[in-house]
């Protein structure tokens, strides 16, 4: 998500303790949901960046909402609108 | 109430000449979005036709009111979700009876949406599931949860679009959306774990 300098690498994340409670984690989901629609303010952004790769129930949280996102957006069908329809208003518009 | 909804009362001068080019070039290009919009509404594809024939004539009927160079597509959004509300919610053949109010009130609680369900469902769970799982899990939500998704996850509109298409502030539509995915999830924790992805 977050390519700045300030990421830790790999190996120092592997350090860290793994947090496997999030004792904040109601407020967490706003803020992922929050940064998933792009519409995160600076200091959301800020707290996703500081805590996410640390906390395991965070960083499955936002897996979770990622998909169903994602899902959402390219697996369900999007249905042309029926020619019928098209005719009909270009019809009543031009009597 | 059509004329509100620029946000201003100025109506913008229009020869017929240029409601028609306004009417092809920003209103037309929408029209797939808006069928699938009307569709997810009223779960019927008969109402669905008419609801969408009916938005298009009244945009051209109020096309003074729509100020060029603002978002066509929210414009177009708000009038069809006004004329769903107005026109076809009480006649609607939506089988979810589930009343609207009272889910809210039940979601309203903090407890009850933020800490019930986080565990239950895996991404490699949703991963697995085909569209028209998601779709069915999708419209067996009530319709004002039903909304705030399509448009947001389905139609990629803003918080501040929504909040314009449906008349809520900002932080409604955010705890709106909120509570639609936490009952989403539900919907498709059961359907995860009839198709025997379980957790």
């Amino acid at each position: 998500m977050n390519a700045s300098s300030t990421t830790p690498s790999v190996t120092e994340v592997a350090q860290k303790q793994m947090k496997h409670t999030c004792e904040h984690h109601a407020e967490c989901m706003k803020v992922i949901q929050a940064i998933l629609d792009d519409e995160a303010s600076e200091a959301e952004k800020d707290h996703f960046r500081e805590n996410m790769d640390k906390c395991i129930p965070c960083i499955e949280a936002y897996r979770l909402e990622k998909c169903i996102k994602d899902s959402l957006n390219f697996k369900i069908v999007k249905k042309p609108c029926p020619e019928s329809i098209l005719n009909t208003i270009m019809s009543k518009i031009n009597s | 109430m059509l004329v509100a909804m620029s946000e201003t009362l100025t109506t913008n001068e229009y020869t017929d000449d240029l409601r028609y080019e306004v009417f092809n070039r920003e209103f037309m290009p929408h029209i797939d979005s808006m069928y699938n919009f009307a569709f997810r509404l009223t779960m019927d594809e008969d109402d669905a036709n008419d609801l969408v024939q009916d938005t298009y004539l009244k945009a051209f009927r109020f096309i003074s009111s729509f100020e060029q160079g603002t978002n066509a597509k929210a414009w177009l959004f708000r009038i069809l979700k006004n004329s769903f509300i107005n026109d076809y919610r009480k006649k609607s053949k939506e089988p979810s009876k589930v009343d609207y109010q009272e889910v809210e009130t039940t979601y309203n609680s903090e407890e009850a949406s933020d800490t019930t369900y986080t565990v239950d469902l895996r991404a490699d769970a949703v991963q697995e599931l085909i569209g028209d799982e998601v779709a069915n899990a999708l419209n067996a939500l009530p319709v004002d949860f039903r909304t705030v998704i399509i448009l947001c996850d389905i139609e990629g509109f803003t918080y501040e679009e929504m909040a314009k298409i449906l008349d809520i502030p900002i932080g409604t539509v955010r705890s709106r959306l909120h509570r639609a995915r936490n009952l989403l999830k539900e919907k498709l924790r059961s359907y995860a774990s009839s198709m025997g992805y379980d957790s």
